[in-house]
């Protein structure tokens, strides 16, 4: 479970998160929606501590996260994580981008993270690409890839960063297909998305952010069918 | 007194022409050392370290080498370490040398997209494990031709050694006591220049060679 108490974020004098409180449960797949710049995507890394938050508590399986002595290395290996812009390392290929963390981080033997690497490249239809380097790949194969490493590491969670804003709209759905099959299999997801359609059918719950705040929270379909807040009808209205 | 070129002048500009390669590979690794740390350091969040170090490499890269051969030579004899002029030589090439490959470090570092390493984290890796997995590799690759291009002009700055008076001498000095005595500085010096270009081409092909094996797998385009 992670739970998100009165979360304050702020970048030099500009507050990005104005006391965020959510709780995700654990096999629930919960959607951020919002403009631009209401503080999804950096919500996203206070969870996993890629950003420190200034006050409030972020709290994992019972940990917290921002606390002085949690190992935050060790707990990222439990919050995959998935960024808009590709990022796939570039000197290794597609196996070796996935099983370079089981390796190092949880120390496997060369041999099995290649078996571990090879079955989850299968897993986002990427069979064929085992020995391709990222630059060979497309935008959306990169996303799976980046989608495949993140797996590997058997994370609880998987934080999702608009994972389809940078791709071309005909790649967009094989991207989409991956997480639907994911949640599906009942993995613990947080999404910040723009896909509404996508997030009314694969969410369990929607939240609407607006200006560092989440103006509204609730079950995907009804949410987003029959929003109650003026800013998410509005919001909704615009992009639907 | 013999006024022709001799065997032994020869075997004396080989000789040279290996002290010369000496000092250039044992500097230019030593100063790669020191300039990693330094370029590395200043990549941390303190900037204190960073303008502390920052005022290091300004001043290494606005002083004249030949100034800094002198300087530091003298400053260790009055401290009463004398050196001889060789170490002396040999320790004042590192450090200047540090100086530029301290940037080309930072420049290595910076050059990796910072979504890359949040990705390295993000799967549980330490700040180690992405600096040394992720950072290095990619950083190396993008820097590499620029860091070549400091050893070559290393190279050539070892015969500035010769005002010191180091011994034996470098391949330069070597063709200088040659010329003194036979009075042939055109020829001696062509000769010099093609030795310096041997060496020079040598490492041009063998760190190309390297290069060329990342392009092929086509890691580095983008």
């Amino acid at each position: 479970m992670i739970e998100i108490r009165d979360v304050h974020k702020s970048f030099d004098n500009l507050e990005v998160l104005k006391g965020i409180d959510l709780t995700v449960n654990n096999g629930e797949v919960v959607c951020l929606i919002g403009a631009s710049g209401s503080g999804k995507s950096t919500l996203l890394l206070c969870i996993n501590a890629l950003e420190p938050i200034d006050s409030g508590r972020v709290i994992v399986d019972g940990t917290d996260v921002h606390a002085k002595d949690t190992d935050q290395d060790k707990l990222r290996r439990k919050l995959g994580i998935v960024f808009q812009q590709f990022n796939a390392f570039p000197h290794l290929t597609a196996r070796q981008n996935v099983a370079l963390a089981p390796r190092k981080v949880l120390k496997m033997s060369r041999a099995d993270a290649d078996i571990l690497a090879e079955e989850y490249l299968v897993k986002v239809g990427l069979e064929d690409k085992f020995d391709t380097y990222p630059a060979q790949l497309s935008g959306g194969q990169q996303q799976r890839l980046a989608i495949a490493r993140a797996l590997a590491m058997k994370p609880d969670y998987l934080l999702l960063d608009e994972i389809t804003s940078a791709l071309d709209p005909e790649l967009v759905g094989e991207v989409l297909d991956t997480l639907r099959m994911l949640a599906g299999e009942g993995l613990t997801m947080i999404a910040v998305t723009h896909e509404i359609p996508f997030a009314r059918e694969v969410a369990d719950r929607v939240a609407f952010f607006h200006e560092g705040k989440i103006h509204e929270v609730g079950l995907a379909r009804e949410l987003i069918n029959n929003p109650q807040q003026p800013r998410t009808k509005e919001f909704l209205g615009k992009i639907l | 007194m013999d006024y022709s070129f001799t065997s032994n002048d020869f075997w004396l500009m080989v000789r040279g022409a290996g002290i010369t390669f000496v000092l250039t590979i044992v500097s230019g690794f030593l100063g790669t050392l020191l300039g990693f740390i330094v370029g590395w350091a200043r990549t941390a969040p303190s900037r204190i370290v960073y303008h502390l170090l920052g005022a290091y490499i300004d001043v290494i890269r606005s002083v004249p080498l030949l100034i800094q051969f002198v300087l530091f030579n003298s400053f260790m004899a009055i401290a009463g370490h004398p050196m001889d002029p060789f170490t002396s030589g040999l320790i004042t090439l590192s450090i200047y040398i540090s100086g530029y490959v301290s940037e080309v470090v930072k420049a290595g570092i910076e050059s990796v997209p910072g979504v890359v390493r949040k990705a390295a984290r993000g799967l549980g890796m330490t700040y180690l494990q992405d600096f040394f997995y992720i950072v290095i590799p990619i950083g190396m690759r993008s820097v590499f031709p620029a860091w070549t291009g400091l050893m070559l002009g290393l190279m050539k700055d070892t015969s500035l050694i010769a005002v010191l008076g180091a011994t034996p001498p470098e391949l330069l000095r070597a063709s200088q006591i040659i010329i003194n005595r036979i009075q042939e500085p055109l020829a001696i010096l062509l000769g010099a220049g093609l030795f310096y270009f041997i060496m020079c081409y040598s490492i041009t092909v063998m760190t190309s060679r390297y290069e060329n094996s990342w392009q092929q797998k086509r890691e580095v385009i983008r």
